[in-house]
């Protein structure tokens, strides 16, 4: 007796004026996907963490020293709040939660975009590039549990590099996706061909899709016990000495700026 | 794209009351089609462009007919065909608008079969869509009307967002100028909503032409006393008389006391998305009086704000002649 294997594809297709079968974009049927492997994921590693010895908590009083500036917190907080009106405002719509979400949507793009280009500058020239870069050496702490990173460990550099990809991925795309719809600077256009835009919406489900997923563990990490200080340093700016040294190593990150 | 002249396979329900309707509603969700007279939905089906699997036809309800009078106006049946509504006294003696409207809806035939739900929640006539192109009203990424090449005589000059395509409805713009209330009904109990609100645009609901929700059904349509005996006008510019649908249309209410104007909606189809309200020449008529002078004064008020496509800018000087035509003396 064949046995039927129910599959999420994960694009969907439609027929163009002729008749011709192209992309539509990403299948939303994977939204319940990028939602339940997180935190399926999230509750695996709970129980895990919570299973395991207690590591002594570094103290969060004493001598301060700086992590984060204010002007890189805010781009932080800017972004996150772009982020989450763009996911209400492109996803509630899909699963049936509807209100007129397009200007919403597009204005958020915007000033998503303004950040990252923001940042990118910022990165690219007043800030240690290489901080944020993952290089071969970074991979020792895959294997070696008790190498410490220098500011940022491999787990947030690699978050950052798949964060930076795909928000990268969904502004490009959107971009052009914004120059179909009318906006106070010009007329929508229908200059695209049916397949292009099709790869456009296709690569803009995909990367928010990806997001999604990120964004769940990216706040699960943020909201953990061991890793509060780090939420704490995206507010408030700043880490203490014994929270340096615990998570630290002091060859490879050494602020000099004590708050 | 095939036409054929027999129906798809589909399941027909013909419950004879509302609590199985609703039950049915419930079960089949997007999967079910609420059926009326039927005028809009036999063209979908043979041209295999909306696969329904399950058709509830609300004819058998006796309850869903008629034009009832309540506390604060009357009441109509969602299943109430055309035909009666025109031919009913009190909507005639007291909401001539609605009759007036009702009978410039396509053909005798059609109004004699043709319902008031169905009439008001009649899908999209942009032939793009209809054709069953894979357009933003379908589901898909563009929208074929709104390109150079772009056929778009009939379509919206106001409040497009992506899809172009507007509200057909004859009767709707005269419930919206009449203030009227949707009942509509769920398993979970009934629901109110203001006509104004019953009709989407695609900036909201870009697949949708009403906020109907999966499994609820319009049962009646209540219509206020506010306006009752008002001063009524309804005009609908269509290419040819019978059955056709409005290139623009205006229906308009007003109160007016010793040829003053006082509160007024008017309310015009065939120009955007939904019912659009022209709220500028409403407030502009307030305190004047009905004449040639206040037609030319608010005239221009009618085509404010309007984005024409590309073979559409002559609903532009329609509008403002059809605000001019109800308001002069």
């Amino acid at each position: 007796m064949p046995c039927e294997v129910s599959v999420v594809e994960i694009a969907t297709y439609k027929n163009d004026v002729w008749g011709r079968e192209v992309l539509l974009g990403v299948s939303w049927e994977l939204l319940w996907l990028v939602i339940v492997v997180p935190f399926v994921f999230i509750a695996l590693h709970a129980i895990f963490q919570a299973s395991r010895r207690k590591k002594e908590k570094p103290s969060s009083g004493g001598e301060r020293v700086r992590r984060h500036d204010g002007v890189d917190r805010l781009f932080h907080w800017v972004m996150a709040a772009s982020v989450f009106v763009l996911l209400i405002t492109g996803v509630f719509p899909i699963i049936g939660i509807n209100f007129s979400w397009l200007t919403i949507h597009w204005v958020a793009g915007i000033v998503l975009t303004l950040a990252v280009v923001f940042h990118i500058v910022r990165s690219l020239f007043w800030q240690d590039l290489k901080s944020m870069w993952i290089a071969p050496s970074d991979l020792r702490e895959l294997s070696d549990t008790t190498r410490k990173p220098g500011k940022y460990s491999l787990a947030q550099k690699g978050m950052h590099a798949t964060v930076a990809i795909l928000t990268l991925m969904v502004i490009i795309s959107g971009l052009i996706l914004f120059a179909m719809i009318d906006t106070p600077w010009w007329d929508r256009s229908n200059a695209l061909t049916e397949a292009t835009l099709g790869m456009m919406f296709f690569l803009h489900g995909v990367a928010t899709l990806a997001l999604i997923a990120l964004i769940c563990l990216h706040i699960y990490f943020g909201l953990r016990p061991e890793k509060l200080f780090y939420t704490r340093s995206m507010i408030s700016g700043w880490i203490s000495r014994d929270e340096l040294a615990a998570n630290h190593d002091p060859k490879r990150w050494a602020p000099d700026k004590s708050v | 794209m095939a036409s054929y002249d027999v129906m798809p396979d589909v399941q027909l329900y013909q419950p004879a009351e509302m609590d199985d309707a609703l039950e049915l509603a419930d079960r089949f969700g997007r999967d079910g089609w609420i059926l009326g007279g039927g005028q809009d939905t036999y063209g979908w089906l043979k041209d295999r462009a909306k696969h329904p699997k399950a058709m509830i036809d609300l004819n058998g309800i006796e309850a869903l007919r008629g034009v009832r009078k309540s506390d604060d106006g009357i009441e109509i049946g969602a299943v109430t065909t055309l035909r009666e509504i025109i031919r009913n006294e009190t909507v005639n003696a007291e909401y001539e608008l609605l009759a007036l409207a009702a009978g410039r809806v396509a053909s005798p035939q059609i109004r004699n079969v043709g319902t008031l739900g169905g009439n008001l929640s009649q899908d999209a006539r942009c032939w793009y869509y209809r054709r069953g192109l894979a357009c933003y009203r379908a589901g898909g990424n563009i929208c074929y009307a709104d390109s150079p090449q772009g056929m778009n005589r009939e379509h919206a000059v106001f409040g497009a967002s992506r899809c172009v395509a507007v509200s057909p409805s004859d009767t709707a713009i005269a419930m919206v100028a009449l203030d009227a209330t949707m009942v509509v009904q769920s398993v979970d109990g009934e629901r109110l909503v203001p006509a104004e609100r019953f009709f989407v645009g695609p900036a909201t609901h870009i697949t949708k032409m009403t906020s109907m929700r999966p499994g609820e059904i319009l049962t009646a349509v209540r219509i206020p006393s506010t306006w009752a005996g008002a001063r009524f006008y309804f005009e609908k510019v269509a290419d040819r008389d019978v059955w056709d649908f409005a290139l623009v249309s205006i229906a308009a209410a007003m109160q007016v006391d010793n040829g003053t104007i006082g509160d007024s909606r008017i309310v015009c189809g065939g120009v955007a998305c939904t019912p659009h309200r022209l709220r500028d020449a409403e407030k502009a008529l307030a305190g004047k009086s009905l004449s040639d002078e206040t037609a030319e004064f608010v005239a221009p008020l009618a085509s404010r704000g309007a984005k024409p496509l590309n073979y559409n800018h002559f609903k532009l000087p329609l509008l403002e002649s059809l605000l001019r035509r109800a308001v002069r003396g």
